[in-house]
């Protein structure tokens, strides 16, 4: 307890007696324990980041009949079974959509009948003139692409009679919103699904749906099949041109930040190590002097990382705060969102600063270790 | 023959730096109690014997014992242990820890010695004239002081043999008087004291002075 007294005093003591070097240090800890947790946050966070900002650019995941050509509809019974297998917390939006051919005043256009209100969510790209159809029971109004819209001269508050060719039904709907999608859709006239069901005659029943999901790489892929093996009537699978492109950027995103990490990880190590060894050669004397009266060399090697441990954790520990509020103004930049703190951060920023720290001290140890007492007792 | 036990014996010792011998054929046999004076001009191998004697450098030639035991043939970490326990150190340029206070210094022996007694090191300093100056930095001492503080560190752990190279070295006269009052004590309780000095002064309290030239001893 009285050696332990010493001990400290002594580790203490030099560390206040050599502040700008202890601060050198320090302050390199600060900085990379601070960018190894600001960025293993965002690593840990920009996963579900990057698909909230992705889902902006539409449908990811499709489920469908399994052979496209065939006439046969698929059940609505099956779609909200496989609706059931997707974490409600990962689904920004689905809907069933029906297609059929209807004639309008002006002639034949394609009738689509889709669910409004997760159409907004699918497709937040989609322009729209006027408004969207807020009501799933509505069945007065219809919303119409750009394109047919400008070729039956349309514009929004017009009516139109949709006459259907399988039934007798036959309404005008007045135009609510004209959509601008830039896709198929700017052809296409939109009414409620179940209201799109009466007028094709296929109640209860859907072409496919679009779906946008918050999986990503493998993990939307796994979705898929659990959906295939569970619902053998429908065909479920990722819109490969976004998420694998999703996938893609997120794995460059993250392969950039851990170079970056690396790099400073290596600064910091080299600017700890440079400052131990600057520090060595300032105390060869001291160390020399306490060799000669009977420090062992494990003596001074323990007193050494013992000081460095210190500085380390004091200096992790700020950088872990500064690495909270960098993640913060990083997501905040980026992401336009603040970046959720995961504990296993804390451990990971832990581990691989003071290993850092540790190796940096290697170096300088094995000059101490070197140190002769005679000759720095000497002068030499 | 003296009936005293021998504490340090060197027979036929040589030291060579490459093809230079810096110390050749030296006999010494010191018992316990003696004062012994290494005296000779710069170059002439006092240092590099008082190394050699402190377990600081190993010997190229010759035998060594030091309190009984063969000295050459321990290892570095055995050299370490055997300097703390039975050899004191006091040097000329003092050496004391600039940031530890004048009782910590010498608490610093008694840590790598064993364990730590304020008690006993504040008693030490006392005894070399400082019990008014123990929470002192070395910087807040004159030489004199320091050289004391140094003595009481080298004397805490009680050691068989004190060793001390040119411990007036940087001292001016007064200091030195007193400096060497407290070797005169330290001889009259029956410690063995070897000290290297250019100082006649120092060497005529010796019992025994051994003079080197070229690393010989010089007989003349």
């Amino acid at each position: 307890m009285v050696a332990n007294k010493m001990f400290f005093n002594m580790i203490f003591k030099n560390i206040f007696v050599r502040m700008n070097k202890t601060l050198i240090i320090l302050l390199s800890i600060v900085v990379g324990a601070a960018i190894i947790s600001s960025f293993s946050s965002i690593y840990f966070d920009i996963s579900v980041k990057m698909s909230k900002e992705l889902r902006a650019y539409g449908a990811n995941f499709f489920i469908g009949k399994h052979d496209i050509n065939s006439k046969d509809n698929i059940y609505i019974s099956d779609y909200k079974k496989a609706l059931s297998y997707i974490d409600k917390e990962k689904l920004v939006g689905a809907s069933p959509l029906i297609y059929g051919m209807v004639r309008l005043d002006l002639g034949n256009a394609v009738l689509g009948g889709i669910d409004f209100k997760q159409a907004k969510k699918i497709n937040p790209f989609w322009q729209i003139e006027g408004s969207w159809i807020n009501v799933a029971f509505d069945k007065n109004n219809c919303m119409i692409g750009k394109t047919l819209a400008k070729n039956m001269e349309l514009k929004v508050g017009s009516k139109v009679t949709v006459k259907s060719l399988k039934t007798n039904f036959n309404k005008k709907l007045t135009v609510k919103g004209i959509i601008d999608s830039g896709q198929a859709e700017d052809n296409q006239i939109f009414v409620n699904f179940d209201f799109a069901g009466e007028i094709l005659d296929t109640k209860d029943t859907f072409n496919f749906a679009m779906l946008s999901v918050m999986y990503d790489g493998d993990s939307i892929n796994t979705l898929a099949k659990q959906i295939n093996k569970n619902v053998p009537d429908l065909k479920a699978k990722p819109i490969r041109k976004v998420s694998s492109s999703e996938g893609k950027i997120l794995n460059k995103i993250k392969g950039l930040m851990a170079i970056i990490a690396l790099m400073i990880l290596v600064i910091t190590t080299l600017c700890v190590s440079t400052t131990l060894i600057s520090s060595v050669a300032e105390r060869s004397r001291e160390i020399g002097l306490q060799k000669a009266i009977g420090a062992k060399n494990s003596d001074i090697t323990k007193q050494f990382l013992v000081e460095n441990a210190i500085v380390t954790t004091i200096g992790i520990i700020i950088g872990l705060i500064v690495g909270y509020f960098l993640a913060q103004l990083m997501g905040k930049a980026v992401f336009g969102s603040s970046i959720e703190m995961r504990i296993q951060v804390i451990p990971i920023t832990f581990i691989i600063s003071f290993c850092a720290s540790m190796i940096a001290a290697l170096l300088p140890i094995k000059k101490v270790l070197q140190i002769l007492p005679a000759n720095v007792l000497r002068g030499e | 023959m003296s009936d005293k036990k021998n504490v340090l014996k060197i027979k036929n010792l040589v030291k060579s730096f490459g093809d230079v011998k810096a110390l050749d054929n030296i006999n010494l046999e010191i018992n316990e109690g003696e004062w012994v004076a290494i005296m000779g001009p710069s170059g002439s191998g006092k240092t590099t014997l008082i190394n050699i004697l402190s377990l600081m450098d190993d010997i190229s030639e010759g035998e060594f014992t030091l309190a009984g035991d063969d000295a050459s043939s321990l290892s570095e970490e055995e050299k370490v242990v055997f300097r703390r326990e039975k050899i004191g150190l006091i040097f000329q340029q003092f050496h004391l820890i600039p940031y530890l206070s004048a009782v910590e210094n010498v608490m610093l022996a008694q840590y790598y010695h064993s364990v730590t007694d304020e008690e006993e090191a504040k008693k030490v300093l006392t005894k070399v004239g400082l019990g008014h100056r123990l929470e002192h930095l070395p910087s807040q001492l004159s030489g004199g002081e320091q050289q004391r503080v140094c003595i009481a560190r080298a004397l805490i752990n009680e050691p068989e043999v004190l060793l001390a190279d040119e411990p007036t070295g940087n001292l001016d006269e007064e200091n030195e008087k007193i400096v060497l009052s407290i070797f005169k004590d330290l001889h009259k309780e029956g410690k063995t004291i070897i000290l290297i000095t250019h100082n006649p002064e120092l060497g005529k309290h010796a019992d025994k002075v051994l003079m080197l030239k070229h690393g010989k001893v010089d007989k003349g």
